[in-house]
């Protein structure tokens, strides 16, 4: 942070003694230049490098801004700060048009949908003259001023810088909070993200609403500097050389900056030779990524960390004192109050043919461990799927506390009190084992956007809080060592065990987990047994699926039983283990002598006074 | 009434354009998950190596100005031939360069690297034949031919008639044939697909050689209908791959229906206001986006959570 500090004040005292020692038009223009590219590149990276997202169209919104300062100063006679201000907000309202599709496509068909905006754009300034000028343009854009004082090379060089600075660190306040994470998550894993109450809808409208401000505030400034628009601005070639900049520069705080001041200097320099130009970012985009997929600052990142080792240090882990105590849950219920915490009233899903849920009703009991078993394709992982909201009933009911919940999002399930984990994974791999904890803190966290994006004392109070309840968390699973490490180069009985830790993190009143002791050894299985035990005892509700028996039989309360959709019976465990229907759906009842590859064994046991075959701890 | 049977013919040979482009985006993106998004100007190259095919057929420089006299059918024919094998060659050069490096990896990186393919495609295709737009005569003449008081010309009929051969000798090598059979194999699973025996690299490869081939021919169609210009990839490509989404990207058949739906609202938008075209067709997409994301033939992605 210090070291930030001083690093600022350096940039800060550059920003402001270069343009002002010197005196060359055509230098000053290409700072004018670097910063307004670095100015729209900053945000697109929040769009691109931090939520994942592709967009091939935002020259679509450099001309929002661009257009809307020029209309507003010459046909409005507004303002022109004003206008500039405006320019962004009209930015931001086609940010969220573009962000649209997003909602419902990913990969290349966004790519595509995002060139399409870009190019309808394009199409409207250039064809539609009356308003937009086409390529005569419109002249006499007028310009901001201080005082009256109209602004020259040297004095827009530093306006733009002090745009480009104040965007920087207005987007690392917001960056390093729980927004950076949000967006990071909706980048590694949509359905985990929702899972742990973030909004995905919501992140992605807002990541390409920011890159939208930006990016239209670059073109008002254009716009502004120039004093005319055309429609010759606003072309394919613009889009390519925004998201260049980003790819290029790298995922890091800087890799924006490094790829518009480099870029910036080439295009100056190839300017020249306009053929050459062309070849030049035809052949950057083809084999930047691949020579330095980590871009610019990657590559210098790496080569650095090369010649300086200790340079890249991890992550500072919060230390935890005993004095603040174990970590408990913050909804802890009591076995002995009755009432019911979750009620499902015949429920229904079908997927064609397939029918996975089959009119399926249970109540699930506060502080109580309930267990869902059945054979492989019997429904359970869909069952658990519609109770936190991933997928959505095609009929009947699910109240929980009280509340219907049955058409809610994931996210709203989860700020509502249920987390979840997943039978395969979902962790988010290349964020630290501390940061998935901390996104599973995001729901609990009110600071509110402007808060975090101005880095007021609030927001910087609740982070640190935040830090150091996800280090109890992480202490009670103990993973505090493994705090700083990636999640994804944990070994796999930790990533589980992270998983969960991320699920207790949303504090949820019900705990719902999916197969948690799957691929684990028999010494983690015990280990995770033990956990759950804990759980259960500091007044945990939970709802697990699960194929060791002996785990089931040592944790739960309370067992359900699915086969092909349908619940076939529900009960204390031992009852269950007797039961023959369900040790029919397991073994089937002719050969039992088939099925031992099951998790579950058939033996007739010697202390039963039964001679059926019983479910029996593996 | 004349006006809109002459709209939908001028617009079913453009969405026979659309259509053939639209299947090659749904090709690749069906074996590899990638798609050249430089493909529109595969589309330019196809139609100006014919134009210079052509040229040189004829004596002339391979810069020069093509008259109908030049282009006869057998000309045009093997034009065709060395357009397909260009692209073929291109489509192999695309895969190995642009695609095949950053294959699995997350993140837009091939569809950066497509793009930079085609700007260097582009600027090459600038630097031999200049920005200006090149004529290439029809080999079939250019009398227009009457059907109910709306005109048809003679390469519009070519369009269509190529268009529906390709797509049934398509349709019938993918369902019908081992061959068909091993890239249907590659689309679903790759991995089950390599286990089975099934070359998957040489899929792959001809999965981009086809598609490349499939954007010349489109290229080689259109360049006698609007003249053939560096410039006129993007647009078109778009407008294939706006049918290929509305069709559905991973049915072909959906491709080709998204083709001609589109080529015949463009050209209907076109009657009454041209400067809609784009917003309307864009509107249409976000629209089919809305309410059927896997296009109106495609198969809904199955995610398992």
């Amino acid at each position: 942070m210090r070291a930030h500090t001083i690093g600022i004040i350096v940039a800060a005292g550059l920003a402001v003694a270069v343009p002002a020692l010197l005196d060359n038009e055509f230098y000053l223009k290409i700072i004018f230049t670097a910063g307004l590219y670095y100015l729209a590149a900053c945000g697109l990276n929040v769009l691109v490098g931090w939520t994942g997202q592709k967009s091939l169209g935002h020259a679509g919104l450099f001309a929002a801004g661009a257009y809307t300062a020029a209309l507003l100063t010459t046909k409005g006679g507004w303002n022109p700060w004003l206008a500039l201000v405006a320019s962004g907000v009209v930015a931001a309202a086609f940010g969220v048009l573009i962000a649209l599709p997003s909602l419902r496509v990913k990969g290349p068909s966004l790519a595509m949908v995002t060139i399409g905006f870009g190019i309808v754009v394009e199409k409207i300034v250039t064809e539609w003259q009356d308003i937009f000028g086409g390529q005569q343009g419109i002249y006499g854009v007028a310009a901001p001023s201080f005082g009256g004082q109209a602004l020259g090379t040297r004095e827009w060089a530093w306006l733009v810088l002090a745009f480009a600075f104040a965007a920087h660190l207005l987007l690392r306040n917001l960056l390093s909070g729980k927004y950076g994470r949000a967006f990071q998550a909706v980048q590694a894993a949509e359905v985990a993200a929702e899972s742990v109450g973030i909004n995905v809808y919501r992140m992605k409208v807002l990541a390409f609403v920011i890159s939208a401000v930006t990016c239209g505030l670059a073109g008002a400034l254009l716009a502004q500097q120039n004093q005319y628009i055309n429609s010759d601005f606003i072309t394919f070639n613009l889009s390519i050389f925004l998201l260049l900049i980003v790819l290029f520069g790298g995922p890091s705080w800087y890799g924006p900056m490094l790829g518009a001041v480099v870029l910036t200097l080439l295009d100056a320099f190839l300017a020249r030779w306009p053929h050459l130009q062309h070849f030049t970012y035809g052949a950057l985009l083809l084999f930047a990524l691949y020579a330095m997929p980590q871009g610019l600052a990657g590559a210098l990142g790496q080569l650095g960390r090369k010649l300086w080792p200790g340079l890249g240090r991890a992550a500072a882990v919060p230390v935890v004192s005993a004095a603040q105590g174990e970590w408990v849950p913050r909804f802890a219920a009591s076995r002995d109050a009755g009432g019911v915490m979750l009620k499902a009233v015949d429920l229904c899903k079908a997927y064609g043919g397939v029918v996975p849920t089959n009119h399926v009703s249970f109540e699930l009991r506060p502080g109580h461990v309930h267990a869902l078993i059945g054979p492989n394709g019997a429904g359970k992982t869909t069952l658990l799927n519609m109770l936190s909201g991933v997928v959505g009933a095609d009929s009947g009911r699910i109240e929980f506390a009280g509340v219907d919940i049955t058409r809610l999002r994931a996210s709203e399930v989860c700020a509502l009190g249920i987390g979840r984990t997943f039978q395969n994974l979902k962790l988010f791999p290349h964020m630290s084992v501390l940061d998935n904890v901390l996104a599973g803190l995001h729901p609990h966290l009110v600071v509110g956007f402007w808060a975090s994006l101005l880095g007021l004392p609030a927001a910087r109070r609740e982070e640190a809080e935040a830090r150091q309840e996800a280090a109890r968390l992480l202490h009670f699973a103990g993973l505090l060592e493994r705090a700083g490490d990636a999640a994804g180069s944990l070994p796999y009985g930790l990533q589980r065990r992270l998983e969960l830790a991320r699920a207790l993190a949303t504090h949820p009143r019900l705990l719902l987990l999916d197969e948690p002791a799957a691929g684990l050894n028999p010494q983690e299985t015990a280990a995770l047994t033990q956990l759950i035990g804990r759980l259960r005892d500091k007044g945990m509700t939970v709802l697990l699926i699960e194929h060791h028996m002996d785990l089931v039989m040592q944790v739960s309360d309370h067992v359900l039983v699915l086969d092909y959709g349908a619940k076939i019976a529900e009960g204390p465990p031992a009852a269950m283990q007797r039961d023959p229907r369900v040790i029919a759906a397991y073994l089937g009842i002719e050969d039992s002598e088939d099925s031992e590859d099951k998790p579950v064994t058939a033996a007739p046991s010697a202390s039963s006074a039964s001679s059926a075959p019983t479910l029996q701890p593996a | 009434m004349i006006n809109l049977l002459q709209a939908l013919l001028s617009g079913l040979a453009l969405g026979g354009i659309y259509a053939l482009v639209a299947l090659g985006f749904s090709i690749t993106h069906t074996t590899t998950k990638t798609l050249n998004f430089g493909q529109g100007e595969f589309l330019v190259a196809g139609s100006l190596v014919a134009v210079g095919t052509l040229l040189l057929l004829s004596g002339k420089s391979y810069t020069g100005v093509l008259t109908s006299a030049d282009v006869s059918l057998a000309k045009y024919g093997i034009a065709l031939l060395v357009s397909l094998v260009v692209l073929g060659t291109l489509g192999v050069i695309l895969y190995f360069t642009a695609v095949r490096p950053f294959f699995g990896s997350a993140g837009m990186s091939w569809v950066m690297s497509t793009i930079g393919f085609g700007i260097i495609l582009q600027n090459t295709a600038l630097a031999i034949w200049g920005p200006g737009s090149l004529a290439m005569p029809s080999p079939l003449g250019e009398d227009v031919i009457r059907i109910g008081g709306a005109g048809i010309r003679p390469q519009e009929i070519l369009v269509l008639v190529v268009t529906a051969v390709v797509m049934l000798v398509l349709d019938y090598i993918l369902r019908r044939t081992r061959i068909g059979k091993a890239v249907r194999a590659v689309a679903a699973n790759r991995q089950a697909a390599a286990l089975m025996g099934i070359n998957v690299a040489a899929i792959v490869v001809l999965a981009f050689v086809v598609s490349s081939g499939l954007a010349g021919l489109a290229g080689l169609l259109i360049a006698p209908i609007t003249t053939a210009s560096v410039f006129m990839g993007l647009a078109i490509a778009l407008k294939a791959f706006s049918a290929a989404i509305v069709g559905g990207l991973t049915s072909p058949r959906g491709c080709i229906a998204g083709g001609f739906l589109l080529g015949c609202i463009e050209a209907l938008v076109g009657l009454w206001r041209a400067e809609m075209r784009e917003i309307t067709i864009f509107a249409l997409i976000i629209l089919v986006l809305v309410i059927k994301p896997e296009g109106l033939f495609g198969q809904k992605p199955f995610e398992k959570v």
